[in-house]
């Protein structure tokens, strides 16, 4: 044919290309507030529209080699998968209020469930997104997501966060090995290595949180004991400090807790995207400073909450753009000659219309 | 037809790439219209990529600067970064240009209306909206709702903790003399309310109520009034009181209110803001039953001063707690109940209140 000579992005060599995310605050403001008021005019109705205007303009604005990617969920094919998920946990929920026997009921069948809803999740979340005109897609099914998630979790919470690598990488390995592009796959394996290392110092942070209130217990000791020997001794003036102490102590767990997971969290991208491949030869990579990564995380919820939310879409805005400029990929050999040869394959074309989103999972 | 009038041979729209169907592969190109067709045609050719009538193209509706997708009817695509091309033939085409809810995100001064809006409107959902939500359950809970929960919670109990009561005939014969007359009183009858004894084991002196108007009280709160059954009557008028004014249905729908409200913004604040608005919800809701309490405590005034007994019977039931349990604890914004002490003053200025005294704060 005749466009046959001039198919190929414009200007593309091999080697390293870093995304770059175009968004703005000002913009995603307008849209921001907007799904805000017509979420709350529609009684939540419009949060399924709203999520996916929300995820186009995010999507749309994350470019690689000068093209962006794109969401294609429909608001009516999320909804409708959100009141099949609703409608269920209602009625486990009612079942088990009526019957007081069974009130387990509802956690043993999302705990059955959920590897399942996960699974399906990925895929939803996968067959939606596409970059230049090919859909991704992901094949993990549920016994993959029970061991990443249900028994991945459950070790690390039973071994007090030791073995959080652990879960760490098998989510990983769960969704970035069963991701695949036009057909070819995505491999990743993080090595324990730099996970552990990664993982010292959040638990060194948490250490010293707990550290803080042991001291609040100590420093309380006088007033603690005897409260619990005979309930009720202590004089309202008494029981001021001790009221106080637990707010502080609250507070301070969640704060060492938060940064000490997000710590984390930037660490673990980071081991993992670089540890990913795509079709064995394109190489992934991201160089998140953990430390500018804790800040901007923190100091948005600061700022969102001092504006009453108004400068929320700033702080999402200011995180992509962080995340996604110190994310890329190497590509091995010539970009155009690779992406003239990608073509979608079968079922993760038009078949997510009969998928529903199950659990909410973002890219 | 209007088309033809405006369009001169290879109107040029906006400037791209070109997509085959499910392919990586494109084509620099321009979209056109040409004979009241719109169509992809290579950069430096003439022969078309795609082409179709306007209603048989989709185009993606405008989402901030991202870019356009035009899907053809053969499943080809055209991508552009031109919206405001796009836009402007749309609007020629009367086809509303980037639609109403771009138009109303945009970063214009008018965005501000949108913003008070957004608050005003958030603000009386949470007032009116949620309150109204939960009366409307409520009124629709069909009866044998509470009915089951209350024979399933009963029945759990007797298995796990009560045993039959132990009190002497004439002792529960009092009480429930009493109980009748107070029952009475209540606008749904004496027939509404049963009235349980039970060894209350490991949960001690306490009373409560079902929502169905079962109501149980303890052996060991009768005996630890001693021979004051107007006292006992007292806490039970109390328990009617919960039932009357739906208590424990109404705090499940408002708890499951707020959750909804909260997870259908989620999106939109971020998730550590949720984890903030959760734990705010929490101490809401306690401040909720101590609202509750006190509506109680209220009503039983005015059921005991209905029935002829000492308005201030429950009172002495508070002075009692304060003396055997020494619970001198002042309200804080962590507890269910309200303190104590202040329990009982607003129990006496409430019967000054009814019996036709004036308020004595206002002295």
């Amino acid at each position: 044919m005749s466009f046959a000579e001039s198919a190929r992005p414009a200007g593309q060599a091999g080697g390293f290309h870093r995304i770059v995310f175009t968004g703005k605050a000002s913009e995603y403001f307008g849209i921001w507030i907007v799904n805000v008021l017509l979420t709350i005019v529609t009684l939540g109705i419009y949060s399924a529209w709203a999520k996916v205007r929300r995820n186009r303009y995010f999507f749309g604005n994350t470019v690689l080699l000068g093209r962006s990617f794109e969401y294609h969920a429909k608001g009516l094919q999320i909804l409708i998968g959100r009141l099949i998920v609703l409608g269920g946990f209602v009625v486990l929920n009612i079942i088990a209020a009526l019957v007081p026997i069974l009130v387990l009921l509802p956690t043993l069948v999302v705990l059955i469930a959920l590897p399942w809803l996960v699974a399906k999740g990925l895929r939803f979340s996968a067959r939606v997104t596409s970059y230049r005109n090919v859909r991704f897609d992901f094949v993990g099914g549920a016994g993959g997501a029970f061991k990443a998630f249900i028994l991945g979790s459950l070790l690390a919470v039973i071994t007090i966060g030791i073995l959080t690598p652990l879960a760490s990488r098998w989510v990983a390995r769960y969704v970035g090995s069963n991701l695949r592009y036009g057909g070819k796959a995505f491999e990743t394996d993080p090595k324990l290595g730099p996970l552990y290392k990664s993982w010292l110092l959040s638990f060194l942070i948490a250490l010293v949180g707990l550290g803080i209130i042991a001291l609040l217990v100590l420093m309380n000791l006088s007033l603690i004991l005897p409260m619990i020997e005979t309930p009720g001794l202590l004089t309202p003036e008494q029981q001021i400090p001790l009221i106080f102490s637990a707010v502080i102590g609250y507070i301070v767990l969640f704060a060492t807790f938060g940064i000490a997971g997000l710590f984390y969290k930037a660490g673990v991208r980071n081991v993992t995207w670089s540890a990913t491949t795509f079709d064995g030869q394109h190489q992934l990579m991201s160089d998140v400073s953990r430390t500018r990564y804790t800040w901007i995380a923190i100091s948005n919820v600061i700022v969102t909450i001092l504006t009453l939310g108004l400068m929320r879409p700033w702080a999402a805005v200011r995180m992509a753009r962080y995340t996604w400029e110190h994310t890329g990929i190497t590509f091995t050999g010539d970009v155009g000659e690779l992406f003239n040869r990608i073509e979608a394959q079968g079922s993760a074309v038009g078949s997510e219309f009969m998928d529903f989103e199950g659990f909410d999972f973002g890219f | 037809m209007k088309g033809s009038i405006l369009a001169s041979d290879n109107a040029a729209i906006a400037a791209g790439e070109w997509h085959p169907a499910g392919s990586s592969r494109s084509v620099e190109a321009r979209l056109i219209e040409r004979a009241g067709e719109i169509a992809a045609v290579p950069v430096g050719g003439e022969k078309p990529l795609a082409g179709a009538g306007l209603s048989w193209v989709e185009i993606s509706g405008r989402v901030g600067s991202i870019p356009r997708r035009v899907t053809f009817p053969d499943g080809s695509i055209f991508e552009t970064w031109d919206n405001d091309g796009v836009d402007r033939y749309l609007a020629m085409r009367g086809k509303g240009g980037a639609g109403l809810v771009h138009w109303l995100e945009q970063f214009r001064l008018r965005l501000i209306v949108i913003v008070l809006l957004a608050f005003v409107l958030g603000g009386a959902v949470y007032r009116w909206g949620v309150p109204l939500l939960v009366e409307v359950a409520i009124a629709t809970t069909p009866p044998i709702v509470p009915q089951l929960m209350a024979k399933g919670t009963l029945e759990a109990l007797d298995q796990t903790t009560f045993s039959p009561t132990k009190l002497p005939d004439d002792r529960r014969k009092d009480i429930a003399d009493g109980f009748a007359r107070i029952a009475a009183q209540s606008p749904r009858g004496a027939g509404a309310y049963t009235l349980n004894f039970r060894d209350g084991g490991l949960i001690g002196p306490n009373a409560f109520a079902l929502p169905d108007g079962t109501l149980v009280i303890t052996d060991q709160l009768v005996t630890m009034a001693g021979g004051d059954t107007e006292m006992v009557v007292g806490v039970l008028a109390h328990e009617i009181g919960h039932v009357e004014l739906e208590h424990s249905l109404r705090q499940f729908y408002r708890a499951a209110g707020m959750t909804g409200l909260i997870m259908l913004i989620a999106g939109d604040v971020g998730s550590a803001v949720e984890d903030v608005l959760v734990q705010g919800g929490g101490l809401l809701a306690l401040s909720y039953s101590r609202s509750a309490e006190a509506e109680a405590d209220r009503r039983s005034v005015e059921l005991m001063a209905k029935a002829g007994y000492d308005p201030t019977a429950i009172a002495r039931f508070f002075a009692l707690l304060e003396e055997k349990l020494g619970d001198k604890s002042n309200t804080n914004i962590l507890s269910t109940h309200p303190g104590t002490p202040q329990r009982k003053k607003d129990i006496i200025d409430y019967s000054r209140i009814i019996s036709g005294q004036s308020d004595p704060d206002l002295q």
